[in-house]
């Protein structure tokens, strides 16, 4: 007796969202299947891999990262270099020294080294803030006109700002609007419904559900994509049918795993392994509970999430 | 799995006899799944019916222990696809691959590199709890002698051999400490099941595909077996998360008994010398079913975020996790430096801990006990206040162990500052931020000013 | 859990002016009647065009055209004691957003439109009567096996037979209403989908007091386990009951604005 497995396919599916132009442009979404079930039925676009960079250049970045922008200067230099690497979808554009309780860079300042990164690529972009609100509502609305015609996502509209980011992304500059919530899944829903009602496109909606790293309260993670997963496909609920993005980088090259010294934790061994590997299992686990693109930081982290989805889908 | 009136329903008679005290047979299977009446009650109910139905009833997925002692593990006894429907009960496994294709030097270096990762991780001790010994035909060294030597490390051993008469002789030296024999297979089913059962031991099951082993998963519960486990490697990496999902899928989902076993799922098949991969494959098969994983090396890289999430994933949604409430002092903090205090929950302790280890200056991080609950949660259930913290004060000692006087309160609860100090004589107490990322920027503040 | 499927009743031949645009096959009243049901959150329309002796067929089938086509293929319910006019509707209906309900059979003399149900694919609903109104329970289920042993014997899933347990009035049957709610619990039980027409229960109520009864009612009955019901979805009051009793049962997610979507 051949075993006989039932197709787990849904009538409903994620909404199939472009970012980009050109032969580069990327496809997230579409599938109507839960997370990487291509036995169920083919995953017509596989999951996207993009690489960070941030408005510090090389500054910030780890030892076991800098090396790999060898002779870079500028954070276009950056970028060109980024796109030659193995795997790499896209480029993720992080304006992290925005923050006023950081480097407090001014909006000018960063949307002028956005240009730059823009000009340096025809990879599709993901435009990132500064994580502070008030700031990224007039950061990402000027990111958002300086790279006009581009097609990027923003990343993102909160719901403290939703209204002046997703307006300026989502209906003045016409990029696609992402749209962040911190692991709470109705707010996730609300954020679409606000975005929707604001008269953004469904189509252009990319969502950042919230992450953690692998070990840090991971289960909230799991659990909020995969509810969402659930209704979007099993309760065909078109408030959560959009796709999926999670900046991975930003949330484990700071944890203990990646930062802590091989002097001070022999036992641990090489500090670069530990945080490709805290990078690559997070993103893998972000990719199973239903991410349809990750943003990482280590070109071999890249390397690897990239096979990892080339073998699965 | 509880069955609804109407999978009864299909399978009774529909006579409407009334002899079962019921005025039709629908009324009676209602009160047959909801317990209310034995489905003995009715006459004309076919034999075949009632064990199709005893079938429905029983669990879903078996639960399938190995090893033995300290090294018991249990595995399967799953009810639900999805963590947050429930809960998962039997966490992923993780083992290291030997193997007689090695070269003694080798299997030594990495019989001596096993042992290496075992801590700690939230009361949970985290360490490679099975061994792989794998049995190549053309290997270069004794079988039996790498089993015992594996054994030696006290760890659940899987013997991955499809040869019976060396199965058997590997046996012969490791059977009582209950390891999975993993090498049934279409053509040598009725000889290795001959010889786990004879030894007691759980068989593990592979096959080219699905179909193939599904034949031979009924050929061996034919024989009266159902003391299995499920090899669901197959040629590709595609292959292999299909197989372990669709198994899974069909013993919760549809109810296929024959499918309810827990899955050994064997990365070095197909993920060789790709360290990189397979930790990412690690944390997948961590999410989606697999009960055993097998890797070629474990090492602190791999581990440290998979026994993480596996600690995350496998935590019971109703039952927050809780760090051990103490004074935990951060960046070589001592009885001098400034104290913070927080709740006990998990998530807040990491988050807090990781921004203060981030802010380098030093500082006595304590949590008490507040029942695992965030610190709004915890102040609304009045698990943190001002008395709960004067109590955990004398019942830790903290005045004697700590000289420092000054105490950082989280910024949710600035409302405690005054109830605090007054409880506290002496402590002068500060407000944090609302947020734990902005720490870093407040304590290199305080320790700019002189005051951290 | 699904949603909770709400079934549009508006497009009645009670009405009069809905019967004069059937009969004249005038669009617009009807096409005004559907959008407002649609924008208020209806996810089936019942078409009701009588007994339509005759010239059902057409009228149906002309109903059925107009709807879909107007509004992307809306899923309809065919409502007529006329079995050529279901069949001619199911014959010109789009399955895109839903297959067709037939409404309805019951016990009795109707068993039969169970076996158009299957043999056209389509969703059935079943009233658990034959003639009169059941006397109790133990009636109501042995209607519904009757029923059910029926469409399962024709082919049917059973999750395509809706079973109705038949909404009484309370001005009059007040003392039945307990059991008509747990009538719904056993269906629920069997691992039954359940409908009916639940604004039969104020019948003859002031106006303003219809929409609280409806409302109390499908709160208790959703409670229970009714799956759908036919409804007047130009009832906010009960609309946004639906809405909320959905987000209790985990049927939808809620979000903030879940009463405008």
């Amino acid at each position: 007796m051949p075993f006989t497995a039932k197709s787990g396919k849904f009538n409903a599916s994620i909404n199939t969202v472009t970012v980009g132009t050109g032969d580069k442009a990327i496809k997230i979404g579409g599938e109507n299947v839960l997370p990487l079930y291509s036995f169920d039925a083919a995953i017509e676009n596989a999951p996207k891999v993009g690489i960070e960079i941030t408005d510090f250049g090389m500054e910030n970045e780890p030892e076991c990262v800098k090396k790999y922008y060898e002779g870079c200067t500028t954070v276009a230099d950056m970028v060109k270099k980024a796109a030659t690497f193995e795997g790499v979808d896209f480029i993720s554009f992080r304006m992290e020294g925005g923050d006023p309780n950081g480097a407090n860079k001014s909006t000018e300042e960063l949307v002028a080294m956005l240009k730059e990164v823009a000009e340096a690529t025809d990879l599709p972009l993901v435009v990132c803030g500064s994580k502070n609100v008030e700031k990224d509502s007039e950061l990402l609305v000027k990111a958002a006109e300086a790279v006009q015609g581009k097609n990027a996502l923003i990343l993102a509209a909160k719901e403290e700002n939703y209204k002046a980011v997703g307006a300026a992304a989502g209906l003045a500059y016409n990029q696609v609007v992402g749209a962040e919530s911190s692991v709470d899944i109705n707010l996730a829903k609300q954020l679409n419904v606000l975005m929707t009602q604001l008269g953004v496109n469904a189509g252009s909606v990319v969502m950042n559900v919230g992450t953690a790293a692998a070990g840090y309260g991971y289960e909230y993670v799991a659990s909020t994509m995969q509810r969402i997963k659930a209704a979007a496909l099993s309760q065909n609920d078109a408030q959560l049918q959009m796709p999926i993005i999670t900046p991975v980088a930003s949330e484990v090259w700071g944890t203990k795993e990646a930062t802590q010294a091989e002097a001070d934790t022999p036992e641990w061994g090489d500090q670069e392994k530990r945080g490709i590997d805290m990078e690559v299992e997070t993103a893998a686990a972000d990719l199973a509970c239903g991410s349809n693109a990750v943003i990482l930081k280590h070109p071999v982290s890249v390397a690897t999430i990239s096979k990892l989805i080339k073998e699965l889908v | 799995m509880a069955l609804k009136g109407l999978d009864i329903f299909k399978l009774s008679p529909k006579k409407n006899c009334k002899e079962c005290g019921s005025p039709t047979c629908m009324a009676f299977c209602m009160k047959v799944a909801q317990g209310a009446v034995d489905i003995s009650a009715c006459p004309y109910f076919s034999e075949d019916a009632k064990a199709q139905l005893s079938e429905a009833t029983a669990p879903p997925m078996k639960t399938v222990k190995v090893g033995a002692g300290d090294a018991e593990l249990t595995l399967g006894g799953e009810t639900v696809m999805d963590r947050h429907e429930k809960t998962y009960v039997s966490k992923t496994r993780y083992a290291v691959a030997l193997c007689n294709c090695m070269d003694d030097a080798t299997i030594d270096a990495k019989i001596a590199e096993i042992p290496k990762v075992d801590y700690e991780r939230i009361g949970e001790r985290m360490f490679v709890e099975a061994i792989y010994v794998n049995y190549a035909a053309d290997g270069q060294s004794d079988y039996v002698e790498l089993v015992k030597k594996a054994a030696a490390l006290n760890r659940v051993l899987i013997l991955g051999c499809t040869d019976a008469s060396v199965a058997k002789a590997a046996l012969a030296v490791c059977k009582d400490c209950k390891p999975v024999l993993n090498g049934a297979t279409a053509a040598n089913y009725a000889d290795m099941n001959a010889v786990a059962t004879e030894a007691g031991v759980v068989l593990g099951v592979s096959g080219a595909d699905m179909n193939e082993i599904y034949d031979t998963v009924k050929a061996l519960e034919g024989l009266g077996n159902k003391n299995l486990v499920v090899d669901t490697t197959g040629a590709t990496v595609k292959e292999t998360f299909a197989n372990t999902v669709q198994l899974r899928k069909a013993a919760i989902k549809d109810n296929d008994r024959s499918c309810g076993y827990p899955s050994i799922v064997n990365l070095v098949k197909v993920a060789k010398d790709d360290m990189h991969l397979q930790a990412a494959l690690a944390a997948v098969l961590t999410i989606k079913y697999g009960s055993i994983v097998v890797m070629q090396e474990m090492t602190y890289a791999e581990a440290l975020p998979l026994y993480g999430l596996r600690q995350n994933i496998f935590t019971d949604p109703q039952k927050p996790m809780r760090v051990e409430p103490g004074i935990y002092p951060l960046n070589g903090a001592d009885e001098n430096s400034i104290c913070l205090t927080t709740v006990d929950f998990a998530l807040t302790y990491f988050l807090v801990s990781g921004e203060l280890e981030r802010s380098g200056v030093p500082v006595n991080l304590i949590i008490s006990d507040a029942g695992g609950l965030s610190v709004l949660t915890a102040w609304a259930a009045g698990k943190l206040s001002s008395s709960s913290i004067e109590k955990f004060w004398k019942e830790q000692d903290i005045e004697g162990k700590v000289k420092n006087r000054k105490l950082i309160i989280p910024g949710k609860v600035a409302v405690l500052k005054g109830e605090i100090e007054a409880k506290l004589p002496g402590w002068e107490v500060i407000i944090a931020p609302k947020e734990a990322v902005q720490l870093v920027k407040f304590l290199k503040d305080m320790q700019a000013n002189g005051e951290a | 859990m699904a949603k909770f499927v709400t079934i549009g009743e508006r497009l009645s031949t009670t009405a009069p002016a809905v019967n004069k645009a059937f009969l004249e096959r005038d669009p617009e009243p009807i096409l005004k009647r559907a959008k407002q049901q649609l924008d208020a959150g209806a996810v089936y329309l019942d078409v009701n065009i009588g007994p339509a002796e005759g010239y059902g067929p057409d009228l149906m089938k002309w109903a059925v055209q107009l709807l879909q086509g107007e509004f992307d293929n809306v899923p309809l319910a065919l409502d007529t004691a006329n079995m050529a006019a279901i069949e001619a509707g199911i014959s010109v209906y789009n399955r895109a957003k839903g297959k067709p309900i037939v409404n309805s059979a019951d016990a009795g003399s109707r068993i039969e439109y169970l076996d158009l149900a299957a043999a056209n694919d389509a969703i059935c609903i079943a009233l658990c009567n034959a003639e009169g109104i059941a006397k109790d329970n133990d009636e109501r289920m042995g209607y519904c096996q009757t029923l059910l042993e029926r469409g399962l014997e024709h082919g049917m899933e059973a999750e395509d037979i809706w079973f109705d347990p038949l909404f009484l009035v309370v001005k009059g049957m007040q003392d039945k209403q307990m059991d008509i709610l747990e009538c719904i619990k056993m269906f629920s039980d069997m691992g039954l989908n359940s409908t009916g027409g639940l604004s039969n229960n104020s019948n003859g109520m002031p106006k303003h007091i219809r929409p609280i009864m409806d409302s109390a009612l499908v709160a208790m009955a959703m409670m229970q386990g009714l799956t759908s019901a036919i409804v007047n979805p130009n009832d906010l009051r009960l609309m946004e009951t639906i809405k909320s009793c959905d987000v209790f049962k985990g049927n939808t997610l809620y979000a903030d604005s879940y009463l405008e979507i």
